[in-house]
């Protein structure tokens, strides 16, 4: 699996450069072309993503965290699914280093067998940071106004989680 | 929307932090002002060494002067004292003032700490503000790479033979768009990328994808329906290969948990398109009404 993903992307860079030279394609010239747009996209995105990352470390920092789980709990033991898992969901829309922090910890306490890492490890490949997303592909084109782009967004995410858990206790049961 | 989520991260973290301040305040976490009665005992051939007795633990101490002591902390030194000594500035070292001091005991004033959660997360706040920076300057580069790419892709001809292969699928979720417009090329490969579990060639192409869509949004200080979709649809990404840094993590185990993945994030997919159809048509209904 992993041989796969890292022939991935040096077969692509091959495939895309030898192609455009059979079409007699410029391959430098319209390299160096579409290449000078990222440092002007790079440096738009910075206040979006300022904005997006400083409310999340503040969330983050102040343990708020921990309490939602706390709160949350007896609605996992209700519903017979290892609370554990609820950090990943909640943490995972918001940052990208925080959920492979959580996934991280997971694995340290309870080991890349239990069911608890597999339903967490799933949640983590099936979905995006959605915050991150939509500050960096917003913050490329200037919008500030997002309209319903966060709902759809998060309602997906949270059918991801939730069919994350459903699939994994019924898949590895 | 995302305005009261992201209020309501900043508000909910600042007054979490500040209830637990208050919680330490009561209970005097920190023994402010409290004179810390210690046993010690000397270090073997060391005139102003010690071995302090700590609720339980042992640190090392050495004597600065006759008021000054200096607490040597490590990461299993109780949490209390890291903290006071990182508030001090110094993580590893806690300076105490010395009150009395017989045979086997030490009289101790350690610094005060006060609001240590909030200055906590102050300091986290400030450290990431620098690291979006960080984060936004590193894109430059991957950014131009596959930007790069891309334009070669597009020049070639590649894209179109993309495109076509996706065709259908993109003029449904995407019905507004003329059909031969070239942001269909830059959709199909962000997808693709997004399929392989390439993350950081998804970005650009996902961006250089917003930019078209842009230029065929009328307002362009709000969302259209279509960038909505596409986001949607990259917040839940389709994936046949989880994302390397999953296999980074997982090892081998990553394996048997493809087919879960694939199953999940269909749904999440699936989601995603159904509430963006369901926005878009809600909204269109509601202007329909408004122009009547």
């Amino acid at each position: 699996m992993q041989q796969l993903s890292s022939l991935i992307i040096p077969l692509l860079i091959l495939f895309i450069v030898s192609y455009g030279l059979i079409k007699h394609i410029a391959v430098y010239e319209e390299f160096v072309d579409g290449a000078k747009e990222g440092f002007n996209i790079a440096v738009n995105i910075i206040p979006y993503l300022v904005a997006m990352l400083f409310a999340i470390a503040i969330f983050r920092a102040s343990g708020a965290l921990d309490f939602i789980l706390i709160l949350f709990s007896p609605l996992a033991d209700f519903l017979h699914f290892p609370a554990e898992v609820i950090s990943m969901g909640i943490i995972r829309p918001l940052t990208g280093s925080g959920s492979v922090g959580v996934l991280a910890e997971l694995i340290n306490t309870h080991g890349e067998d239990s069911i608890i890492v597999k339903i967490a490890a799933v949640m983590f490949g099936s979905t995006e940071t959605t915050l991150y997303v939509l500050a960096v592909y917003f913050g490329a084109v200037k919008i500030k106004n997002t309209s319903y782009a966060v709902q759809a967004g998060l309602m997906a995410d949270f059918a991801g989680f939730v069919a994350a858990i459903a699939v994994c206790l019924w898949y590895f049961s | 929307m995302l305005n009261k989520i992201w209020a309501g991260l900043i508000i909910i973290g600042l007054l979490f932090a500040v209830g637990q301040d208050i919680q330490d305040e009561i209970s005097n976490t920190y023994k402010n002002g409290v004179i810390h009665q210690i046993p010690y005992s000397n270090i073997e051939n060391s005139s102003n060494q010690l071995s302090l007795t700590f609720n339980n633990a042992t640190l090392i101490a050495t004597i600065k002067s006759d008021q000054k002591i200096h607490i040597h902390l490590d990461t299993d030194s109780p949490a209390y004292l890291q903290n006071i000594a990182d508030a001090n500035g110094n993580k590893n070292r806690l300076i105490g003032h010395i009150n009395s001091k017989n045979n086997t005991q030490l009289n101790l004033l350690l610094p005060e700490l006060h609001w240590n959660k909030l200055r906590k997360v102050t300091q986290a706040a400030f450290d990431m503000a620098k690291f979006a920076v960080k984060l936004a300057i590193g894109l430059i580069g991957i950014m131009a790479l596959w930007l790069g790419l891309m334009q070669i892709a597009e020049k070639s001809g590649l894209i179109k033979h993309v495109v076509k292969i996706v065709q259908p699928l993109l003029f449904w979720l995407f019905p507004k768009i003329p059909k031969d417009h070239p942001v269909f090329g830059s959709i199909s490969m962000n997808m693709a990328a997004n399929i392989l579990g390439l993350g950081n060639a998804a970005t650009p192409l996902g961006i250089k994808a917003m930019q078209q869509l842009q230029s065929l949004n009328t307002n362009k200080d709000k969302a259209s329906d279509e960038m909505c979709m596409f986001l949607a649809l990259n917040t839940s990404s389709v994936q046949l290969l989880p994302p390397v840094t999953l296999i980074a993590l997982m090892g081998t185990q990553v394996s048997e948990l493809i087919v879960p993945i694939i199953l999940a994030t269909s749904c999440s997919t699936i989601t995603a398109i159904l509430v963006a159809k369901l926005y878009s048509r809600h909204n269109a209904r509601q202007d329909k009404t408004c122009s009547n």
